[in-house]
């Protein structure tokens, strides 16, 4: 009982973590060319693991273009429709990299606590394995 | 083209490509009441463009689309989270006392954050609109509207025993109420719209499947 209640707890702890992640993971993929929500969720998916359900990007990429921080524009694909494309604008770029500058000082410094932890682990991994 | 007829051309596109589609996005128009057309026509248009890009080229249409609506969610609930993400983004730049209130209830639903401010807006401007009515209240019934004190007790407002009270402020008290509902009702819309700014992006999405 107490081993489920870690573990559920270990999986809200988990997902709080990815959800206040998101939208300076979206912001990133934007950083270096027009994507469309497709295309985001693919970005979103292969480089951080983020795996975002479809109904909740599509709100959160209208919210951020109602901010002023990405923009939008319909272009004709070869698929026959056209695809809304979403860039970031001068203070969605200012935004990304705000974010990305303090999630970078706060992981670095955390990475220093956790060091022994996962140092730890790794060791006594190896130390069962030896015995 | 006008967010109506991009709604509409959307609608009959589907209804020609596959009728689940099509069904999906006019339950989705539905659930979007209240979001102003042209972003309406928009989340349509973009929705029915996700769908078709997740199926093309699909080896299973049927179990693609299957997968493609259920990570979408239903249209009901894919329509709230619109709906409230447009609320809090028209909130966050509004003094109207109505929209926040209601933009608050409805950010209640998603998490503790909004409900706490809700239950602030609720006090500050029902205290707020208290005061002013005791504010009109006080020419009509000066010897029963005021602020009052004695017999162990602390009214503001109407007291039935003003004999066994003594009136605090006395002709000030109209000028006072008015300029302390005033404060209360500025401050406390204040509050809310610093609430909803600051509020943490991760009450937006409700859920994020791992």
């Amino acid at each position: 009982m107490a081993n489920d209640s870690n573990g559920d707890r270990s999986q809200q702890w988990e997902a709080q973590l990815r959800k206040g992640c998101l939208e300076m993971a979206i912001l990133a993929c934007l950083w270096q060319s027009r994507l469309y929500g497709l295309e985001i969720l693919h970005s979103l998916s292969a480089k951080s693991n983020l795996d975002v359900a479809e109904g909740t990007l599509y709100p959160i990429l209208s919210r951020l273009k109602a901010e002023g921080l990405l923009q939008s524009e319909w272009v004709e694909a070869e698929t026959g429709h056209p695809r809304k494309y979403y860039w970031l604008t001068a203070p969605g770029r200012r935004r990304a990299r705000e974010m990305a500058d303090a999630w970078s000082g706060f992981a670095t410094k955390l990475a220093l606590i956790v060091q022994p932890v996962v140092g730890n682990h790794v060791t006594a991994g190896q130390g069962g394995k030896k015995r | 083209m006008t967010a109506m007829a991009m709604a509409n051309e959307t609608t009959a596109s589907n209804e020609m490509t596959n009728p689940r589609i099509g069904a999906y996005l006019q339950r989705l128009d539905a659930a979007l009441a209240g979001v102003p057309a042209t972003e309406k026509g928009e989340i349509l248009r973009e929705i029915e463009t996700h769908i078709l890009d997740s199926c093309f080229g699909a080896q299973d249409p049927s179990g693609t689309l299957d997968r493609v609506l259920r990570l979408l969610g239903t249209p009901e609930e894919l329509g709230d989270r619109y709906a409230t993400e447009f609320l809090l983004t028209r909130a966050s730049r509004s003094f109207s006392p109505w929209l926040l209130l209601q933009t608050c209830w409805r950010w209640g639903r998603l998490g503790i954050k909004g409900t706490l401010a809700f239950f602030i807006g609720l006090f500050g401007y029902g205290l707020a609109l208290g005061l002013t009515v005791a504010v009109f209240l006080k020419p009509l019934f000066p010897g029963k509207v005021g602020m009052w004190i004695g017999s162990g007790q602390f009214v503001i407002g109407i007291t039935d025993h003003p004999e066994a009270t003594h009136e605090l402020l006395g002709r000030s008290f109209v000028p006072v109420m008015a300029a302390a509902a005033f404060a209360i009702a500025i401050g406390t819309t204040q509050a809310l719209r610093w609430m909803i700014r600051k509020r943490s992006r991760a009450d937006s999405p409700r859920r994020v499947p791992t």
